[in-house]
């Protein structure tokens, strides 16, 4: 179960441009639960795109994809229910304008459900559930969405999505635009609705700190190819991330810093600043 | 008195809720500061404030020693350009030359001269090989240079930066403000509005903004020596600073360690 | 959605490249009119010469223009089809007897059903539409027995013929014409173009250039808009929206889906649009310098000469054939 990725291609063939390769040769295998995944590389690099793979909101151009047992390739099969796919990998977009339109927030996080066709007792239920996962209370349910601050606005579309109980969960670039307090708690929320529910949680983003403090994986994208994949300890230790367009952790480089002109052999691969105060503790004690 | 002058201004959107309250502010000529502030602090409508889009529910501007009052707008705009945060919704020009040249269109620049500072104000800012490119043609980045490009084109004193570096990946950003750090060697004023302390950084002088109200200003090492301010304003110190006041808790003295993580977040 | 095509132009560097928008613009509008002025066939094939004769001219690829006109196929074919039927003038060219039985029902669902299956290869669409009309044809003639329920005369008049390859032709030209001034005018010339053939309508208080730049920011924003729509749809899809299917109330609540957003996110982009130009120091009415400047040459007046006898021909040829 779970996805699999099988050397899936993706063009789009767009209105000037002719048709461009936005990933290329993909495979991979994420599972239906306990994963901890950030999906990083600069911006063009095919982030979105793959992610709309995972949900069958796009077709590979060729290769394979399994997203629960269902195959997904460049045919659309009649036989299967697209839209089933889609409630068992829930994918939130990077601007909440684009799915808040409902007068209450009650209503708007209740139009997934809906559509799954649950019945409106039920959609009710769910939707209060989901607001209390991302952390609002239930006075929010009879607030407009539009009336929100931004970071509000985000736990609700991330509520709407939530609300369809997926098992895995894909967020595009849920962070951005938002102050550093807002982003770890955000952040801190993922963590803690992974640890709760044990879904799989996919986030995209651009923020390297939060990547080494809150992933277990890594999946770096580089021009639509998959260049890595593996724990945030490894890819931190490869020496020219710059290859990627990546930068290192903050900890990283100034504890770098601090061996290179002290000439010291601290262990600089901390990931908080606790752990890096205390790394130096003991790197200034021996 | 400086070259921007802001004294106890208040402002409010149409509801009753009092947005900023009792802002001053002074910038001379050739300064850099940094506006930091959380999320909704008000540092968007301050700066639409300070290019006169909005106008104070008390208090006044003075740009150059000139009240700024909606009859003199057109003239204060001559001195001070802007960079919004979204990349797409400030261009305005169907090719980049077009967008470029907005704003001298504006203020009659004849075809000749504009022609010329097109081209000299986009190689300035790299771009000189896409003067024919659609938007859709360009990255996020790239759009919020040739933004700065057609503000430069107009010769302002000052440009303001309301968070025009947050929809952009660290790439672009880090090359965003190279371009910023040699416009500000150039002479030029810049006023950064950012929730980025590592971008504020750069910076000569640091405003801290928290719910509508200056609550702290002044040079950043200074500002730096009070943890409990940033916390207070809902931001974040630098990683070298955490690390430095960390270890300061844990009791640990190190002259030369405390001096080079002080000078990780100044060096820039 | 991503096949609609805004800007149709297509750099290139033939003389009607060179031409001022303005000269194109009003070429082509009066070449419609002289266009439509003429009356036969005859005269309508000499002006498709002479518009196939512009497009070489121009070193305009006439496969283009083809592959341009193939979202109005239908239309052209509809146009032919319904001359044909409808136009009851003159000698009567065809008189068949027309059958519908039992056999010949049978026939024809097999002969759509065998189209269908066939319809995958795209290729040769036009083909096999023309071969299944033709094989109705056929089927209603030639298939007259067994139990019959009707008959009905199928008759074409020669003014029917005429007038279906008269009305398909004028169409040609006028879209070739109009493609020939989209395909080598930037959307930015065009606009210039329009706003400075308007300055009249200063007179009666619609400014020119305000509309023009109304004009040139709607071509900017609309692959944006569209681009963003597309968004929206995938992301209500996300939740489950499924446009495609659905009871009619479902329905309309996913297309509230997905407008409501698109306006809000329109509502938002005016405002940091207005913002930003008048940042930018724009005051609307008030006068501006513009980087396109346009200037008339040789080629304008040649061109606008040879416009000129043109429409003379034709209104000639109105009068005196
Ligand atoms: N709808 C589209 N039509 C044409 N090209 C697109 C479309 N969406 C994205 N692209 C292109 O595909 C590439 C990958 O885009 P995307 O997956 O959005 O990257 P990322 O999310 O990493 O920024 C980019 O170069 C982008 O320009
Ligand atoms: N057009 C507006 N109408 C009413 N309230 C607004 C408007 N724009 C912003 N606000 C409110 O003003 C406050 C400050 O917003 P803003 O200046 O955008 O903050 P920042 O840029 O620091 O995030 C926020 O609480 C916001 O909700
Ligand atoms: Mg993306
Ligand atoms: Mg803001």
């Amino acid at each position: 179960m779970g996805i699999q990725f099988k050397q899936v291609n993706f063009s789009y063939t767009g209105m000037q441009k002719g048709y461009y390769e936005a990933i290329k040769d993909i495979s991979l295998s994420i599972e239906s639960k306990n994963e901890f995944i950030t999906l990083v590389g600069q911006t063009g690099s095919g982030k979105s795109t793959l992610a709309q793979h995972m949900n069958a909101l796009v077709f590979p151009t060729s290769g394979t994809l399994e997203i629960f047992g269902k195959k997904v390739t460049s045919k659309r099969d009649r036989h299967i229910k697209y839209n089933d796919i889609r409630q068992k990998v829930g994918l939130v977009f990077q601007f909440p304008e684009y799915q808040l339109f409902e007068e209450t927030v009650e209503k708007d996080i209740m139009f997934g459900p809906l559509n799954f066709h649950k019945t409106e007792e039920e959609a009710k239920v769910l939707a209060k559930k989901a607001l209390q996962m991302v952390g609002l209370n239930d006075n929010y349910l009879n607030r407009n969405p539009f009336n929100l601050s931004g970071g509000e606005k985000k736990r609700v579309s991330i509520a709407g999505i939530l609300a369809l109980d997926p098992e895995v969960l894909v967020l595009d670039e849920p962070t951005s635009g938002l102050d550093p307090k807002g982003k770890r708690q955000l952040m801190d929320l993922f963590k803690s609705i992974q640890e709760e529910t044990g879904k799989s949680i996919i986030v995209i983003t651009h923020d390297m700190d939060l990547v080494y403090e809150y992933a277990k994986r890594v999946l770096v994208l580089d021009k639509g190819n998959l260049v890595f994949d593996g724990s945030p300890e490894v890819l931190f230790r490869m020496n020219d991330l710059s290859k990627f367009h990546l930068d290192y952790p903050q900890t990283i480089r100034v504890l770098k810093g601090i061996n290179e002109r002290f000439n010291l052999s601290i262990d600089i691969y901390q990931k908080t600043v606790h752990d890096a105060t205390a790394a130096i503790k003991r790197g200034l004690n021996s | 008195m400086g070259y921007l002058d802001i004294e106890h201004l208040y402002f409010q959107y149409s509801s009753k809720r009092m947005i900023l309250k009792d802002i001053n502010l002074s910038i001379n000529q050739g300064e850099w500061i940094a506006i930091l502030g959380h999320n909704g602090s008000g540092k968007s409508t301050l700066a639409k404030l300070i290019v006169g889009l909005l106008q104070p529910k008390e208090g006044r501007i003075t740009v150059d020693g000139v009240d700024l009052l909606p009859e003199n707008v057109y003239d204060i705009r001559k001195k001070i350009g802007i960079v919004f945060q979204n990349p797409d919704n400030q261009f305005v020009g169907v090719t980049v030359r077009d967008d470029i040249a907005f704003g001298m269109e504006n203020l009659q620049v004849s075809k000749d001269d504009m022609l010329k500072k097109i081209d000299f104000y986009a190689t300035k800012v790299g771009m000189q090989n896409f003067l024919d490119k659609e938007p859709s043609q360009l990255s996020g980045g790239q759009k919020q240079r040739i933004a700065i490009a057609g503000i430069l084109a107009m010769q302002t004193d000052i440009i303001i930066f309301d968070e025009a570096t947050s929809m952009l990946d660290p790439g672009s950003r880090a090359e965003l403000m190279e371009y910023i750090k040699e416009l500000h060697q150039e002479g030029l004023t810049i006023i950064m509005i950012t929730h980025d302390i590592e971008e504020a950084l750069y910076a000569d002088k640091l405003v801290i903004l928290k719910s509508g109200e200056i609550y702290q200003q002044g040079d950043i090492p200074t500002l730096l020596k009070h943890p409990e301010w940033f916390k207070e304003a809902y931001l974040e110190l630098p990683t070298a600073i955490q690390i430095y006041y960390d270890l300061k808790q844990a009791g640990h003295d190190n002259q030369e360690l405390e001096e080079y993580l002080w000078a990780f977040s100044s060096s820039k | 959605m991503k096949n609609i095509i805004i800007g149709q132009y297509i750099p290139g560097s033939g003389f009607l490249y060179k031409l001022d928008p303005r000269t194109k613009i009003i070429s082509v509008i009066v070449l419609m009119v002289a266009v439509f002025l003429l009356k036969s066939i005859v005269q309508l094939s000499i002006a498709m010469g002479l518009a196939i004769l512009i497009l070489i001219a121009g070193k305009i690829s006439i496969i283009r223009i083809f592959r341009g006109l193939k979202p109005i196929f239908v239309l052209l074919i509809f146009t032919f089809v319904f001359q044909i039927f409808f136009n009851k003038e003159g000698a009567l060219w065809v008189d068949e007897t027309m059958t519908i039985g039992f056999v010949s029902i049978t026939s024809m669902v097999l002969w759509t059903i065998i189209w269908r299956m066939l319809a995958k290869f795209k290729k040769f669409k036009m083909i096999l539409f023309i071969l299944y009309i033709g094989g109705l044809y056929l089927i209603m003639k030639y298939i007259t027995y067994g139990t019959i329920f009707t008959t009905w005369q199928f008759l074409v008049y020669e003014k029917g013929v005429e007038m279906s390859f008269f009305v398909v032709i004028r169409l040609l030209i006028i879209i070739t014409l109009s493609t020939v001034l989209t395909l080598t005018t930037k959307p930015t010339d065009l606009t210039q173009g329009i706003e400075k053939l308007m300055r009249p309508l200063k007179v009666i208080g619609i400014s020119s250039e305000d509309f023009a730049l109304i004009i040139s920011i709607s071509l900017r924003y609309i692959p944006t808009i569209l681009d963003e729509a597309n968004k929206i749809m995938l992301a209500q899809a996300s939740r489950g929206a499924d446009f495609a299917e659905g009871k009619l109330k479902d329905k309309i609540k996913q297309i509230i889906s997905l407008l409501v957003p698109m306006f809000i996110i329109a509502f938002k982009r005016s405002e940091d649009l207005a913002d930003a130009m008048e940042s930018r120091n724009f005051v609307p009415g008030r006068e501006r310098t513009r980087i396109h400047d346009l200037k008339l040459g040789r080629l304008d007046l040649l061109t606008g000469l040879a416009t000129v006898l043109l429409l003379a021909g034709s209104i000639l040829v109105r009068i005196y054939l």
